[in-house]
């Protein structure tokens, strides 16, 4: 048999492969690898892989260790956890909560903005889906909102840390399309191209997550106008409206103070995103020192948990590294790259065949997994087709927000089934991110119909 | 079947202690990655060692807490089946998945690594910047660093598969114990 077809069909076998052993529940991280492994033994033995060719891995490994872009994904998660631990989530659901109470449909609108606020303020997402299922099911519930409703605004205003800078997926992605456009520049003969950096990436996410922010208000509204027994409004006695103004404001200063700090320095130019990390991670100390909730062993909780997610992030990657080496060594490239340039539709047909594979991914691995697996082997193609690097990062990261979404395997609807009343069935928390899932799409077809929304943003900025 | 359970104590807490000192780490990237900020936009000075330190911190903070992580059960796992299964089967899957996939991993990790490493102590290799921090052979051996622990976690869940297969999961103190996992989300 002809060696080229048959490490194409080996590393096409691969693929499916891994997605039949993740479905074992070995950590996801390992089995990449491992699959990867074996995968290369068979190949080795057909003469169709090298396996001298892991001499590459430490190098590769050296280079996440020592880049200085990717230590922005432990700062954020340090500021996200410190600033869970001071409480200002729950402030905020409370306070929104009395302010848009009294409308129809009030509560879910105050459940999207406070996620947009603390999506805004921290690149993490989890969190805020079981503080909004702690705080805002229950009083959703006890106000008569359908429960599907509920569950579903939660799931989507508390993944929303996805999308909207800044955002560790984003962090990992801009530096990962930073390489790859240069190589691609680079092969076509660009010898100065235009650099793509993470800043470029949060610049170019902040209209599409508003476009999100934004949906998701219309749907609730929509639903206020149409449905109102879906969402009734829940009266707000006089007396707790008393001190309103003041308690609104109190509890905004601390996120909008955070956003302007962290966010305006990256977009503002002044400072990398990894900077802005870190003084953001130590405002958020700041935070909790002031609501006296700074203490040694709140500090160590918050250290033990940003090592070991960190850990575990970074640790996929390695075992997507070994998946990647195989893969590219067996032809996969070459078998990806015939499929995609092949398509009927041209470029717009090939993005469109990849977000689909991601967004079925997004069924059962999360978006970590799906980026560091999908992003290396599709994005050099697509960026030699012409594709924007830019866009293509955000439509990647709204795309993929579904990942944590749709059942059986979407970390938004674990974290609220975990919090949630018995009496909100796992069917309610599924049916309920349906038209979520579904805004998703809508605002997807908007980019693709308008890029601009994802591109001009950052050209406007770093012009 | 009492020396597999102790073995497993061992190096559990072998783990929970390198787990827990380098943790400390992620305040240590915060805290020197400020005062690189504040150097730079306050008082316009800046140590260029400072700016490879924190960066070199969190490659050894990921590495070494991996082991730890395994430990704490908190790296991803697809679990629509695994969540669901009895303490006997997910024994048997943790049992394949360490033989077939953790410990190969660990080796070629190993195999590979191992020249890599030892080529930089021999030249006592330091940073690529100039003015940079020394020591960049201790940052790569944090690569075997990263072998070993992950390679000692996965034995450590092999025995404890094997003390669950014969019924003998009773040795472990509790919170070792399957029912007692955290659940990985």
């Amino acid at each position: 048999m002809d060696p080229v077809l048959l490490g194409e069909i080996l590393s096409g076998l691969m693929f499916f492969g891994i997605i039949g052993f993740l479905m074992l529940g070995f950590p996801v991280a390992f089995t990449l690898a491992g699959v990867s492994l074996m995968f290369g033994l068979v190949g080795m033995s057909f003469g169709v892989f090298d396996p001298s060719n892991f001499g590459a891995l430490a190098n590769r490994y050296l280079g996440f260790m020592t880049n200085e872009v990717l230590v922005a994904v432990p700062l954020f998660i340090f500021m996200g956890v410190m600033l869970e631990r001071s409480k200002i989530a729950e402030q905020l659901l409370l306070t929104m909560g009395k302010l848009f109470g009294n409308m129809r449909g009030g509560l879910g609108i105050s459940v999207i903005i406070v996620g947009a606020l603390l999506a805004a303020s921290t690149g993490v997402v989890g969190a805020t889906v079981v503080t909004m299922g702690l705080i805002s099911l229950p009083a959703m519930l006890r106000a008569g909102y359908d429960p599907k409703l509920a569950c579903g605004v939660i799931c989507a205003s508390g993944t929303l840390g996805q999308i909207i800078p800044p955002s560790t997926v984003l962090i990992f992605m801009g530096d990962m399309l930073a390489g790859i456009n240069a190589q691609v520049q680079m092969a076509k003969g660009n010898f100065a191209p235009t650099p793509v950096s993470v800043g470029d990436l949060f610049a170019g996410a902040i209209l599409p997550g508003l476009l999100l922010v934004g949906l998701y208000l219309g749907w609730m509204i929509f639903k206020a106008i149409f449905s109102p027994e879906s969402c009734p409004a829940t009266p707000v006695p006089p007396e707790e409206k008393k001190y309103l103004a003041k308690e609104v404001v109190v509890a905004l200063v601390p996120p909008l103070a955070l956003i302007a700090a962290v966010l305006g320095s990256i977009l503002g130019g002044i400072a990398t995103p990894t900077e802005a990390a870190s003084v953001g991670a130590v405002g958020a100390m700041v935070l909790a020192a002031l609501r006296w909730r700074l203490s040694f062993r709140i500090v160590r909780e918050a250290t033990v948990s940003t090592a070991t997610i960190t850990s575990m992030v970074f640790i996929i990657l390695f075992g997507a590294s070994v998946f990647s080496i195989v893969f590219r060594l067996m032809g996969g490239d070459n078998l990806v790259h015939e499929f995609l340039s092949n398509l009927p539709g041209g470029v717009t047909g090939a993005v469109i065949v990849v977000m689909a594979i991601m967004f079925l991914l997004g069924f059962i691995l999360d978006t970590f997994e799906i980026i560091f697996i999908v992003i290396p082997i599709t994005a050099p193609i697509l960026l030699n087709l012409g594709v924007d690097p830019i866009w293509l990062g955000v439509i990647v990261g709204v795309n993929l927000q579904t990942s944590f979404l749709t059942p059986p395997f979407g970390f938004a609807l674990f974290y609220l089934r975990g919090v949630a009343p018995n009496n909100v069935s796992t069917g309610m928390i599924y049916r309920g991110v349906i038209p979520f899932v579904l805004l998703q799409i809508v605002a997807l077809a908007i980019m693709f119909m308008v890029p601009g929304i994802a591109t001009w943003l950052p050209k406007w900025i770093y012009s | 079947m009492k020396v597999l359970a102790a073995i497993v104590q061992i190096i559990n807490a072998i783990n929970r202690v390198v787990g827990n000192v380098f943790s400390w780490l992620s305040l240590a990237i915060v805290l020197v990655c400020f005062t690189v900020v504040v150097q730079r936009y306050a008082l316009a000075t800046t140590h260029l060692w400072m700016q490879d330190l924190y960066v070199w911190l969190n490659g050894a903070m990921f590495t070494a807490v991996a082991g730890f992580a395994l430990l704490r059960n908190d790296h991803v796992r697809v679990d629509i089946f695994y969540r669901p299964a009895t303490p006997e089967r997910k024994a048997l899957i943790d049992l394949i998945g360490v033989v077939f996939f953790l410990m190969p991993f660990v080796w070629i990790v190993y195999a590979y690594g191992w020249n890599f490493v030892s080529r930089s102590w021999r030249l006592y290799e330091g940073s690529a910047n100039v003015g940079g921090m020394p020591g960049l052979f201790v940052l790569k051996s944090f690569i075997l660093v990263f072998a070993f622990v992950i390679g000692i976690q996965g034995l450590s869940m092999a025995l404890r598969s094997i003390l669950v297969l014969t019924r003998n999961e009773h040795l472990l103190p509790a919170e070792y114990r399957y029912e007692n996992q955290q659940e990985t989300h």
